[in-house]
Parts: C-alpha cells; structure tokens; sequence
C-alpha cells in the first residue's frame, strides 16, 4: 500500500504543475490586453498601469510565471479586483454552503442509488428493473439546470412547499437551513444517484453470476444474506472507481446548481468571478478547485487499492 | 475459402455492422430522433412557422395555441420557432466540438504513441493536466477568455474532449505497433509516416469512431450548460440552453418557455445517446455491457 502512495503522489507532482502552467496561461490566452478586458476602456490610465503592475504583466513571461508559483506556495493566491480581498478569503467564506450541498447530494444520491440498484439487479427483466433503467437514463440525459426548474416549478411554484432559492445556513438555523437544501440536493443528488444506480446495477449482475454466490445459496443462505453479505462486497469496486470519475461532473453540476438556485457557495463564485471579468479571482478559484479535484481522485485511487489488494500488488 | 473471403469483405461488414445496431431495440428510436433533428437543423428557414427573432410586445407569455404551438415568450417571440432554429446550434455545437476534440486528440495521441519516450510522457501529462479540471468548469474558464459566443464555446469544449481521444489513440497506437504486419512493413522498408497512415490510423479509427458518437450527446449538454450560464450563444440568437435561462425567471406564469426548449434538449440528448450505444454496439461489440 505504501509503495501505491508514493507512486500515485510521485505521478501527482509533473500533473499538478502542468495545472498550474495552465491556469496561469488563463489571464494571457485573454484576446488582445488582459487589463483592457478587466477594466472599463474609459478607466483611468494610472489605475490601469498600477493594476498591471501589482499582476506583473509589464515583466517577461517566465518572470511572471515564477514570480506568480512563489506567491501560489506560500498559499497567496493573489486578490478580487472587484472587492480587494484575497482569492482564499473569497473562497473560504463561500466554502461552507458548497460541502453542505455536496454532503447532502451525496447523501441523496446513495438513498436512491442503492436500493433501486439492488432491486433492478435482483428482479432483473422485471417491471422493477425496468423502472430503474429508466430512472438512471433519464437522470443521466437530464442537465442539471432542466432538472433544477423542474423541481422548483413542482414543488416550489406549483406545491409551495420548498424555497425555490436562497440559503439558510443549517448549523445556525436547523430546519429551515435544511429546507433551503433541500431542492439543490436533490437537483445535485439526482444524477448522481442515476450514474451509480447504472453501474451498482451492472456489476452486481456480473458478481451474481460468480461461483461463489451459488456456494452461498447452496449453503442455504437466504437471497439478502447473500446481496448483502457477499454479492455487495464485491460490486463495490467498480462503484468506487465511477464515484471517482464523476467527481469533476459533480463539481460542474454545483457550479450550475448554485448558480440556479442562487447558494453563495465557490461554484457560484467561479460564474461570478468568470462574469465580472475578475481574472486574478478566476485563476484562483480554478486553481483551488483542480487541486482539490486532483487531491479527490487520488484519495479514490487509494481507497480503490485498499479495496482490492490486486491494485497494491501490481 | 473464396465463401469466407466474400463473407468478410467490407460491404458484408458493413451490413453485419448494421444488423447489430438495429438489434440494439433503442438505437432506431435514436436514429429517429437524430434524423428529425437534422431535418429541423437544415429546414428551419422553411418548416419554423415564425420569425424567431420578431419581437410581439401585444402578444407576450401567450399560452400554447394555433397560433403559437408552444406559446410565446416574455417578448412574443415563438418558442417552437426558436426552438427549431436552436437545434442547428445545438448540433453544430455537439457535432464541430467533438470532430474537433477527436481530430486535435487523435494527432496527439498519434505523436505521444508513435514517438514513445519523452515525448510521449510530455503529452500524456499535458493530457492529464486537462482532465484534472472538472470539465465544466475548465470550459467555463476557457469560455471566460475566448470570450462568449459559439466559436468560444466550441473550442472550450474541443479543449475539454481532447484527452478522452488523445489516451484513446495512444493505446490504439501502442497495441497495434507490436502488430505483425506492423513489423512486416517495417522489414519492408516502409518509412514511419506511411507506417503511421497506412496501418495505425486506419486500425485505430474504430475505437475513435465510437468515443466520437457517444460524445457528441454529453457536448450538446455542455453546449446547453454554457449557454445556460451565458456563455455560450448570445442573445437574441436562439440556443436551447438561453431559452431555459430567460425563461426561468417565468417558470410561474409561462413555464412553456423553458419546457419546449428543455424538452427539445432532453430528447435529443437521449436520442443520441442511443445512436451512440448503437453505433458502440454495431463497431465494437466487446465494448457491449
């Protein structure tokens, strides 16, 4: 398992500063000049040149780029043009209503996923089945933001029984911070639920058709004692690995999720950030979320090798 | 012998490669789907029953009626024409973005293959690079400094598509290099660009093929997502993805705005998506689930 650790952190490192070549390219793939783009045309030159020289775009290239991964070490990640603030103080104040939504999503998401992925598999070729194919087709091919407007239009114009936006922080005020999730959740919960329901489907048919599964029932072991005991286990890994995957359409469907349903978590401040033209917060927050997007995946590839031991071994 | 040389030759594959994709129940249906789309695409200036750009400040939010099959919007527009004009963006978008993802990957993954060595873990990084940013939200940044509109959007979303071909075509390269008649032609003398033309590319088109017709659903949503948030086709031009985003602020009082676009949306992704299981199912059955 450590050698899998050191490996997988070894291969992190070329990747990560590629991502960050990347992000800095960002503000210089900008048509024509960066600063123009930022600010009014009409802005005053002095504003204009003092901002271009507080980004260092007077320097050379690789100047900028060196001088720009110093600061990004030591955990600056520059400052808002709109608001002056630091990218980090930006995101860390927008950080809370984003891992309640993921929470809950993810919540959502298993709730659903595994019993009609259980039932589908079991009762394969059956109405039950049919209905769960069904469910995972359509939560796959419905974009996020048709699912969202479906929702509020049912249960938050036409039953009036949920916000349709806004947010309520749960820790402080409970039950209505719990209400203000609930349809985001759900948006976000949704598709997730959809993908795993597809693939716990697929792989739990493939290890009911192992040998060992019919040791069991031949031992005399009722049907659920097998799903659960045996059969779950094991169509586990191929869950994981699609968890893994999803991950980065988990974090585009936040950004469109906060977005609708106006939650003032860091996928609403990327649109924001991306709309007022603030580069130095877009670079930011791109960068914060690749990390955090490379740091998941390799957890998941870990927690992949934890659980089947053929991963460590090769 | 002769019988199972007529049995393989290409107009029987071909015809094999048919049979098993309208065995797939759903892919006719997709077929369907995707042939009305194109109909839409191509005929809108003759079949759209209005102008969809003419403004009706007398006839705003109207209900769906003879007049407007799918009602008007906040400005009197006709949705169902705006609807059938957004299918052209909406294809273009699906069908240009990923042509040029398989087409930018396809080259890379070629060189990165073909060239092994550094090279080969040059690219592959940079392709690694790329896929760690959520898809989205690297499309969002790179439609941020492109700029808004559909050739900003089609090249954020080529960017996005590129390393699913890019890893596809290198492993393609790879496994068919250690081919005997890759070494054949070697003996032979051939030189490497006609190694690369005439027996790689022509061996790895299959897997390409495939990726490029499941793709081209999940890039219509990206379209649709991108023009959504305002990035993508700008108004008063009409894509899918912008009729549902000025109509959500009237999902009470006409929710036919955003759900003749968001079904028109759903549809077709869903029909895709058959095509795409279909035409998988038809090249590449071992890739079947």
């Amino acid at each position: 398992m450590g050698r899998l650790v050191v490996h997988r952190l070894a291969a992190t490192v070329p990747v990560l500063l590629l991502v960050t070549l990347g992000v800095f390219a960002l503000l210089h793939l900008t048509p024509g000049d960066p600063i123009d783009t930022m600010m009014a045309e009409s802005a005053d030159p002095a504003v204009k040149a003092h901002l271009r020289r507080e980004l260092g775009l007077d320097r050379p290239i690789y100047v900028q780029y060196a001088h720009w991964m110093g600061r990004v070490m030591r955990g600056d990640l520059g400052r808002s043009i709109r608001n002056g603030e630091p990218v980090i103080e930006n995101v860390s104040r927008r950080l809370r209503p984003s891992l309640q939504l993921a929470l809950l999503a993810m919540t959502v998401s298993v709730l659903i996923a595994f019993p009609v992925g259980i039932v589908s598999a079991v009762r394969q070729n059956t109405a039950a089945d049919r209905v769960g194919t069904t469910f995972a087709l359509f939560g796959i091919c419905m974009p996020n933001f048709l699912l969202a407007l479906l929702l509020i239009f049912v249960f938050g114009v036409t039953l009036r029984w949920l916000p349709i936006s806004g947010y309520v922080d749960p820790l402080e005020e409970g039950w209505d911070g719990l209400r203000s999730l609930v349809l985001p959740a759900c948006t976000l919960g949704l598709a997730l639920a959809a993908v795993i329901t597809r693939t716990l489907r697929s792989s739990l048919l493939e290890a009911l058709g192992e040998d060992y599964v019919r040791t069991a029932r031949a031992k005399g072991l009722s049907e659920w004692a097998v799903i659960c005991g045996h059969v779950l286990k094991n169509a586990m890994i191929p869950v994981v690995t699609v968890l893994g995957l999803q991950l980065g359409t988990l974090i585009g469907g936040a950004v469109i999720t906060e977005y609708v349903f106006a939650l003032p978590g860091v996928g609403r401040l990327v649109v924001d950030a991306v709309f007022a033209r603030d580069y130095p917060l877009v670079q930011g927050v791109i960068l914060l979320i690749a990390v955090g997007f490379i740091v998941s995946n390799l957890l998941v590839d870990l927690l992949y090798g934890w659980l089947d031991p053929r991963i460590r071994a090769r | 012998m002769a019988g199972s040389t007529r049995a393989s030759g290409p107009a029987d594959r071909r015809w094999r490669a048919l049979r098993r994709a309208a065995r797939t129940r759903l892919a006719p249906f997709g077929a369907l789907v995707l042939l009305a789309a194109v109909t839409l695409a191509v005929a809108a200036p003759v079949v759209s029953p209005h102008d969809p750009l003419k403004q009706n400040l007398d006839n705003t939010l109207a209900r769906p009626g003879r007049a407007h099959m799918l009602g008007t919007d906040n400005v009197g527009r006709d949705v169902l024409s705006r609807v059938i004009w957004g299918t052209r963006i909406s294809l273009v978008a699906g069908i240009v973005s990923v042509v040029l993802a398989a087409a930018a990957g396809s080259v890379l993954g070629l060189i990165a293959g073909y060239a092994g060595g550094r090279v080969d873990g040059l690219v592959m990084r940079a392709m690694d690079a790329v896929l760690s940013f959520p898809p989205l939200v690297l499309a969002l940044a790179l439609g941020a400094v492109l700029g808004a509109g559909l050739t900003g959007v089609l090249l954020a979303l080529g960017v996005v598509y590129t390393p699913t071909f890019a890893r596809l075509m290198r492993g393609q390269v790879l496994s068919i290099m250690a081919r005997d008649y890759v070494d054949a032609a070697r003996a032979l003398g051939a030189p490497g660009w006609r190694i690369a033309c005439r027996h790689v590319v022509p061996n790895a088109a299959v897997p390409i093929v495939v990726q490029a017709s499941l793709s081209v659903a999940f890039a219509i949503l990206a379209e649709a997502s991108l023009s959504f948030l305002g990035l993508g086709i700008q108004p008063p031009q009409a894509s899918w993805g912008s009729m549902i985003n000025a109509g959500r602020g009237y999902l009470q009082q006409a929710p036919w705005i955003v759900f003749g676009p968001g079904v028109a949306l759903f549809v077709t992704v869903v029909g895709l998506s058959f095509v795409g299981d279909g035409v998988r199912d038809a090249l590449d059955p071992r890739l079947t689930r």
